[in-house]
């Protein structure tokens, strides 16, 4: 009579279960193998070697950007150092040429100083010395007024 | 074939698909709503939004699907012919 | 027209014959098996097996042509992979889920795509292999196995504890659900062909000129969801023997 089993052994319709079924997994699980061989594995090291390839290519690179950065670093230090250098030396200079023309100034000064005190000190003798005649020259005179004036013998 | 069982055959397939339509068609304009939603809300992540929304509505597409196989069993292999 | 003779052809007009259960049979060593089903799956291996061969003939480290399209395959289901069972343990198991993959989704595709039909074999018609339940319900039960496979590799006879997870009251579920994953698998992939195949030999049997043209392409559109989702699936299934615990529940 009527079975559900008639479902899966009738001999007709869509559910028609048969050798079809193991051989069709046997023949899939052979293409698993074979796939596996011929397609998975070769291309799959191609791509693992490719990812790899990149991977180093991309460190290279990084490392010798870093290396750059640090050369590029090293070169702005040195030429920090050197403007600073140069900053000092231009300042040294500076520095010592305002203290030679002070030198130079304050000897001149000196000089002058010096200069003017023996002037001042010259005048003051030739002064004195002008002094000592007048006196003498004024003593003659007033003598020699006295003289013409009393006679020669009074005023003795 | 008894002609009662032919006709009863045929009202269940036609039965079996159509209300196996109902929940699966609920399912998925919800689904598609929801999707349209979030990609409004968030259109960068469209792509991610449009695969899971095709996996998901084949996953509930499947479920008509089991109604039209029960369907075609009682129309190509009916076990009560 | 008969309807439940098991076999039936119906014939409307010569182009538009839409056969039905029709098998054409072999017997080889007292087997019976469909040969329609195995002549194009034959045809789909040997696709498979042609374009690998012209992919790997030449091996660059820049891919162009065939090869390039291969590796975007292989990337392609290398993700799937990755995306259901993880980075650590997805690696032995892309040739299989690839495989799975790449057969149904061939299969499908000559199917909507090909003509078979215009080749005339003595009984039945060529269509595509997952036409036929007996290709499906091989393909999944290679996927169970497969997921035993994994759990028994990964934790021996302590793959068992799984099943009194999360309590023991859930053992018999536990237990069902070995037996509709298969069945949901198969029926899942079976259905979807055949509806799609019923439904443009219908309409071409309703008018034969271009109004089954876009059916045809939601077809395709079907087929290739339809084996990614078989593919993911049977990764994710796998995933869950791997991990024990539970997992996502995909039905």
């Amino acid at each position: 009579m009527i079975h559900w089993t008639n479902l899966f052994i009738a001999e007709a319709g869509m559910f028609d279960f048969d050798a079809t079924l193991p051989l069709m997994a046997i023949q899939f699980l052979a293409l698993v193998f074979l796939l596996n061989k011929i397609f998975y594995k070769p291309l799959g090291k191609v791509l693992d070697e490719r990812t790899e390839y990149v991977r180093q290519n991309g460190q290279d690179a990084k490392g010798r950007l870093e290396k750059a950065t640090a050369i590029a670093a090293q070169y702005e230090q040195e030429l920090v150092e050197v403007r600073r250098e140069s900053q000092s030396i231009i300042a040294k200079a500076r520095e010592e040429a305002q203290q030679v023309v002070t030198a130079v100034v304050q000897e001149a000064q000196q000089e002058i100083q010096q200069q003017r005190e023996a002037t001042s000190q010259e005048i003051e003798t030739q002064k004195n010395q002008a002094f000592h005649t007048l006196e003498g020259d004024v003593d003659a005179l007033s003598w020699q007024i006295l003289e013409k004036l009393l006679g020669s013998e009074l005023a003795r | 074939m008894d002609s009662l069982v032919a006709a009863a055959s045929v009202i269940a397939a036609a039965l079996a698909v159509g209300l196996a339509a109902i929940g699966p068609g609920i399912g998925q304009g919800t689904c598609a709503g929801q999707a349209v939603e979030g990609i409004a809300r968030q259109p960068e992540a469209e792509g991610k939004i449009r695969g899971t929304l095709l996996l998901s509505l084949a996953f509930m597409e499947s479920l008509t699907i089991y109604g039209l196989v029960v369907s075609l069993v009682l129309l190509f292999a009916n076990p009560f012919s | 027209m008969e309807f439940f003779a098991g076999s039936k052809v119906y014939t409307f007009l010569p182009l538009a014959s839409l056969e039905v259960g029709e098998h054409f049979y072999w017997n080889i060593g007292g087997l019976t098996v469909h040969g329609q089903v195995f002549m194009t799956s034959w045809f789909v291996i040997a696709l498979l097996v042609i374009a690998s061969l012209a992919a790997t003939r030449n091996i660059q480290r820049v891919p162009s042509g065939i090869q390039n399209f291969m590796e975007f395959a292989l990337e392609f289901v290398r993700e799937l992979a990755k995306n259901q069972i993880g980075e650590k343990e997805y690696r032995p198991w892309v040739p299989f889920i690839g495989t799975l993959f790449l057969f149904i989704f061939v299969s499908n595709w000559s199917g909507a795509l090909l003509p078979w039909k215009l080749i005339q074999i003595p009984s039945g018609e060529l269509a595509a292999p997952t036409n036929d339940i007996n290709t499906t319900v091989a393909l999944a039960l290679l996927t169970s196995l497969a997921y035993f496979f994994a759990g028994f590799r990964k934790r021996g006879l302590g793959y068992f504890a799984k099943y009194l997870e999360p309590t023991p009251i859930l053992l018999p579920i536990n237990i069902l659900e070995d037996f509709t994953k298969p069945l949901s698998l198969s029926f899942r992939l079976f259905g979807n062909i055949v509806a799609d195949e019923l439904v443009v030999a219908v309409l071409v049997l309703l008018v034969p000129l271009f109004i089954p043209l876009p059916v045809m392409a939601l077809g395709l559109f079907t087929s290739a969801i339809q084996a990614l989702v078989f593919a993911t699936l049977a990764a994710a299934y796998i995933h869950e023997a791997l991990e024990g615990h539970g997992g996502e529940e995909h039905e």
